[in-house]
């Protein structure tokens, strides 16, 4: 890393959002991982709504879909903080976060996985037969 | 390379038939400022980003994009679930029926295919991001002629969420361009 870049790293340190107190939800500038989820967004000062007054809660109807949308949320809260240290790639105490969601997902996959089949290929799930790739429930479905 | 995820990013379950609002839908999908033409913009631009920044930032959000591709795709297969001939000639759309019965073909509202010419690049950084950017903003604004035109809350939810990723990918966009500015001044590319 050459002069330059630090000193743009560290400006860009200095400017970021970033004001993570070590464990998540204690963070004042983020928004935890079901409600940036349900907000489409972790970053409070960018949240911005339109038309509605409060965003709509998830209303799983079994434990399946209360697993989903835990995953959905954790993967959800790893997205929106894969992008922002795209442009911030400095700032420890969101990468420290993003790990901390990382660990967290990767668990409640493996957890779900073993109840209700695969979400994707690297599944143990995938160990059974018939192949349970095909299984319902698709996507787009509802 | 990609993998799949068997999950939608948000979810989509539509229980209400709305012809109306899935021709309408249809903006999203394979319209100039859809989520598919954003997709394919993004992934083919990252190619000529003047560092790992940039392939990083491109390459997130035009993957994020696909996933929004799938979202749009599952509301209005959702919405047109069951509709009748009687009811598609109703809402206009035969026209979709005779090329795909209840399949559905990446045009905008009106009808009109999807074209690579959606895709701009032009291979410098400037011209790129502030393009980019714009074309948040247009997918923010068109998300919320959608949002005016249903009061359904099995729409409103993922359209709201969808429009909200536009004002963060903005900003992410904004940061990278600003960035850029810093780093090799104002004049762009050249």
């Amino acid at each position: 890393m050459n002069n330059y870049q630090k000193f743009v790293n560290n400006f860009m340190d200095q400017y970021s959002n970033s004001n993570y107190m070590s464990k998540k939800g204690n963070c004042s500038n983020l928004y935890d991982d079901y409600q940036g989820f349900i907000r489409g967004n972790l970053f409070k000062n960018l949240y911005d709504p339109y038309k509605i007054k409060q965003p709509y809660e998830i209303k799983p109807m079994n434990e399946q879909a209360d697993m989903l949308t835990k995953i959905d949320a954790l993967s959800f809260a790893m997205t929106d903080l894969q992008l922002y240290l795209d442009t911030h790639p400095t700032d420890r105490n969101m990468l420290s976060l993003f790990n901390e969601y990382r660990e967290e997902k990767k668990n409640k996959v493996r957890e779900y996985e073993t109840k209700y089949g695969s979400l994707t290929t690297n599944s143990n799930s995938l160990n059974n037969y018939p192949w349970g790739w095909i299984d319902e429930p698709w996507p787009w479905e509802g | 390379m990609w993998k799949y995820v068997k999950k939608l990013q948000y979810p989509v379950d539509v229980k209400k038939k709305d012809l109306k609002m899935a021709k309408l839908l249809l903006e999203q999908y394979g319209g100039g400022d859809g989520e598919f033409a954003a997709s394919m913009r993004y992934l083919n631009q990252r190619y000529s980003m003047p560092d790992e920044r940039g392939y990083a930032l491109l390459n997130d959000i035009g993957t994020e994009e696909l996933a929004h591709v799938e979202m749009i795709a599952s509301m209005v297969t959702q919405l047109m679930k069951g509709a009748t001939l009687e009811e598609l000639e109703r809402y206009g759309l035969t026209s979709n029926y005779v090329y795909s019965d209840h399949g559905i073909f990446p045009v905008n509202a009106n009808g009109v295919p999807f074209s690579a010419a959606y895709i701009d690049t032009k291979g410098d950084w400037r011209s790129d991001l502030e393009s980019d950017m714009a074309a948040e903003q247009r997918a923010r604004s068109t998300y919320e002629y959608l949002m005016n035109l249903t009061s359904d809350p099995d729409l409103l939810a993922p359209l709201s969420f969808l429009r909200q990723r536009e004002v963060v990918h903005y900003q992410r966009f904004k940061e990278l361009r600003d960035y850029y500015i810093e780093k090799y001044g104002e004049k762009g590319k050249n």
